[in-house]
């Protein structure tokens, strides 16, 4: 395990260098300057400020320069806020981000499981009737419509809520319903499909043989059979929670990161589109390690091991 | 059967607890404050560092709490950190400011001649890094300053005591009393700046305040910073309002749904939440000291270099439909560059719009029939007669300006015959970087002023002007400018004239193709008063007040 887990991290670091190597040179291919005033600015003055930030050097040279930062932790500091630092900036930003996106993860992926669950289990009746059919709703509105109406009727009609701003937790209520609704939808139609299955399958049926109640069974073999190709899409689900809820939180006016992200490549800020985009990178990587972890853990037939040269 | 009626009644507890802690935590309805304003801003604050700021959120934060010489008041430009409005000598070449001592700093030192000495310097000093250097050319030394030709200490502005500052210019400048309201002339406190270094300006707790405001508890990157009032500001008894909150928020249906709640006392509005709120009693809009404009591209296409051509795509755009039905913000139509409520006559105060001639003018109105006619007798001048043209109109590619590029497209097809616009809305900085390039016909572009003065639009359209990007060009029109400058810098009558001259001269050419002033629409809560937008695209918040 300690092996693997050291080859994976391998793999990790190396994928993070490719990945800063090629947006590094890609996002230089972008035309203008990261200045904000460049229009006004003449040509000579531009000539000094590329001086001033060393982007009048080759390319190559700049990279490797700024390789050489990264690896003493140093991530640059910020064009559009002045000398501020990209980690900083990055971390004063991050926390909104991360909290709504792991509070609708899960309660998302925890009341997808269970209303796929209980659908399964009732099959063809009307409690699977209503599950399937809120499951295709909330595939179906897009998560900025749903973010407006939870707006417009819990906040702004009956005043359950805080309209919008980053104040507190309940702040963050209605951004997580909003971004919850997609990935609960997703979760409850994957776990139905597979709980039907597993339901279906020979050691189910023999571990009713040996007396246990159909309860017993469902939370003791079929629950957590039937949860891996949840697993499966856990992680591309985190993944567009981090990347795709810079919509809601612009309805909601919450100071996140995905903003940032956006604004960086609008203006040419070359330290903080290589630092979100190193740090995306990191995250999603060490997603998809944890996600390849908790097979094995929610499995036993996937065993993570050299020997088996899984992976 | 237990057991599942057990699992559905897990769910729906999880999910009713989930309403309920969310209900207790927001029941509480906010009671009417009459000690704190709070406004809906657009972005946030880049940077709280006067020598390095650019954009106009950063101006206004910095407008609240630091303070320079002059201040604007309605649109007079009233002494502030100076005793007096000062008078040139030495032919226009020499400022002597003599500070007020009363004036503080938050901490209780006092603002002295050093901190302004010093914080000018920061604004040329190349390794600062100022993308306002240029604003101080004409001050003695600067231009070769932030070339590096010469030492930062070289500066034209010295501290000749505590309390009197001298400021040596190179030439005249006519607008220098304008520049003085404006940020990047502030002082910073020295001790602050020399203390954080790079970091002055990346919080709060860098800042020492001089003006009516201080701000409190920011971080950089924060979505909403408070304001609050500066007790050792020397006029802090003008000063009303204790609190000013500001809080970034984009989305328009979110700032209307907020501004009826009553959590904002003011806040813009766009799009079609602009529209819809077009008769509520509430909305206003505010003109700003900037202009959208049309170039064409005479390098690349010589048909442009006539003016007939040049005239009839003028007239084809009808400016009030354009403004009213795509725009729908605020924005107003114009007929010159230059726009309107910035700049005065200095005699007669009248605005500079209404100074100029209105034959000019008229090339800047709805005439399709006379577009057409123009149109054809310009071919027919440059013999193109019956030719065809796919021209390719630039913008950029926020919502409105595609828009607009679709407006402009169908009313130039519709009116000239034998034109094909394609459209190309790019992102801003692929905009900029093919204007420069002349990769394109026609472009939309815009201006927004640095201080108010004609002088600041009119300047870019001389001959070979870094962003005279159509390369339009005439003798006249140059000679109007120098002269502005050099022969009647001190004269302000003579230079104003030339300045209304040159203004003609572009209308009546139609070298440049004005379009808009930009304007904002607002949401203004009746009760929050004394709102004193001055040219300089700023507010002057000390004389706000909330009407109990």
């Amino acid at each position: 395990m300690s092996k693997y887990l050291l080859k994976r991290i391998f793999y990790l670091v190396l994928t993070l260098f490719i990945v800063a190597s090629v947006t590094f040179f890609m996002m230089k291919l972008m035309p203008g300057t990261p200045y904000t005033n460049q229009e006004k600015m003449s040509a000579d003055q531009l000539r000094i400020m590329n001086e001033q930030y060393g982007l009048n050097k080759p390319l190559i040279q700049q990279y490797f320069i700024y390789l050489g930062g990264l690896l003493h932790g140093d991530f640059g500091t910020s064009f559009q806020f002045n000398n501020q630092p990209v980690l900083s900036l990055i971390l004063t930003r991050l926390g909104p981000s991360l909290q709504i996106g792991a509070q609708a993860m899960i309660i998302g992926s925890l009341l997808g499981i269970l209303l796929g669950a209980v659908a399964a289990i009732r099959k063809n009746t009307w409690v699977d009737g209503v599950a399937t059919f809120f499951s295709i709703v909330g595939i179906s509105i897009p998560n900025f419509v749903l973010a407006v109406l939870l707006q417009f009727f819990l906040a702004f009609k009956l005043q359950l809520f805080p309209i919008a701003l980053w104040d507190g937790w309940s702040s963050s209520i209605l951004p997580t319903l909003a971004l919850a609704v997609a990935p609960l939808a997703n979760t409850a139609r994957f776990m139905r499909t597979e709980m039907v299955d597993v339901l279906n399958s020979d050691y189910i049926e023999l571990a009713k043989a040996k007396g246990n109640s159909k309860w017993q069974t469902v939370a003791k073999h079929a629950l957590r059979n039937s949860m891996i190709p949840v697993v499966t899409i856990i992680g591309p689900m985190a993944v567009n929670l981090m990347t795709g809820s810079l919509v809601v939180e612009n309805i909601f006016s919450i100071p996140g990161i995905g903003e940032q992200f956006v604004k960086s490549i609008m203006t040419n800020d070359y330290p903080t589109i290589m630092g979100l985009t190193i740090f995306y990178s990191f995250l999603l990587t060490v997603i998809i390690l944890v996600v390849d972890i908790l097979y094995g853990v929610i499995d036993p037939r996937i065993r993570l091991s050299d020997s088996q040269g899984a992976h | 059967m237990k057991r599942e009626k057990s699992l559905i009644l897990g769910v729906t507890t999880v999910a009713v607890t989930l309403l309920l802690a969310a209900c207790g935590n927001s029941g509480s309805k906010e009671t009417a404050k009459t000690d704190t304003a709070s406004f809906a801003t657009s972005d946030v604050i880049a940077t709280m560092d006067s020598a390095l700021n650019t954009d106009v959120i950063g101006a206004q934060a910095l407008t609240d709490t630091m303070e320079g010489l002059y201040r604007y008041e309605g649109k007079d430009i009233k002494p502030a950190i100076a005793t007096k409005i000062v008078k040139p000598t030495n032919n226009g070449l020499t400022y002597t400011f003599p500070l007020r001592k009363n004036a503080k700093w938050s901490n209780g030192q006092p603002v002295t001649a050093a901190d302004f000495v010093n914080a000018w310097r920061r604004v040329v000093d190349p390794k600062v890094g100022s993308q306002y250097a240029y604003i101080y050319e004409g001050i003695k030394n600067a231009a070769d300053i932030t070339t590096g030709k010469q030492p930062v200490d070289s500066l034209g502005v010295i501290a000749k005591d505590q309390h009197t500052l001298e400021v040596t210019l190179e030439k005249p400048i006519p607008y220098f009393s304008q520049l003085m309201t404006s940020s990047t002339f502030f002082p910073q406190y020295t001790d602050a700046v020399q203390k954080a270094g790079k970091r002055y300006g990346t919080n709060s707790k860098t800042l020492v305040f001089n003006g009516p405001y201080k701000l409190e508890n920011w971080n950089g990157p924060d979505s909403s910073w408070q304001e609050v009032k500066n007790t050792k500001y020397w006029n802090a008894k003008a000063v009303k309002v204790k609190t000013l909150k500001y809080q970034v928020v984009k989305d328009p249906s979110t700032a209307l749904n907020l501004f009826q709640s009553n959590k904002l006392d003011r806040t813009s509005i766009s799009g079609d939440t602009a529209k819809q709120m077009k008769n509520d009693t509430h909305y206003s809009t505010l003109q700003k000291s900037a202009t959208f404009y049309m170039q064409v591209n005479q390098e690349k296409n010589p048909i442009f270099k006539n003016p007939k051509i040049r005239q009839a795509i003028s007239m084809t755009i009808n400016r009030k439909e354009l403004v009213a039905q795509v725009l729908g913000d605020g924005s107003s139509p114009i007929s010159a560059l230059t726009p309107k409520n910035m700049s005065f006559n200095p005699t007669t105060k009248q605005d500079f719009v209404s100074d100029l001639d209105p034959v000019g003018k008229q090339n800047a109105t709805y005439k399709p029939k006379e577009a057409a006619k123009l149109w054809k007798e310009g071919l027919a001048e440059t013999g193109q007669t019956g030719k065809t043209f796919n021209y390719t109109l630039l913008g950029d590619d926020t919502d409105a300006a595609k828009k607009q590029a679709e407006y402009l497209q169908n009313t130039l097809e519709k009116n000239l015959s034998g034109l094909k616009v394609t459209l190309a809305n790019v992102p801003f900085k692929t905009r900029l970087t093919r204007s420069t390039n002349g990769d394109f016909d026609m472009v939309v572009s815009a201006w927004n002023a640095d201080f108010p003065d004609p002088i600041t639009f009119l300047d870019l359209f001389v001959t070979g002007g870094d962003n005279n990007n159509g390369h339009w060009s005439n003798a006249e029109y140059d000679a109007q400018i120098k002269a502005s400058k050099v022969d009647n810098a001190n004269d302000p009558n003579a230079r104003w004239q030339n300045l209304v001259k040159a203004q003609d001269i572009m209308n009546t050419e139609s070298g440049v193709i004005p379009l808009y002033q930009s304007g904002v629409a607002y949401l203004t809560n009746p009760s929050l008063k004394g709102l004193d937008y001055g040219p300089s695209g700023n507010y002057n918040n000390v004389s706000l007040y909330l009407k109990k």
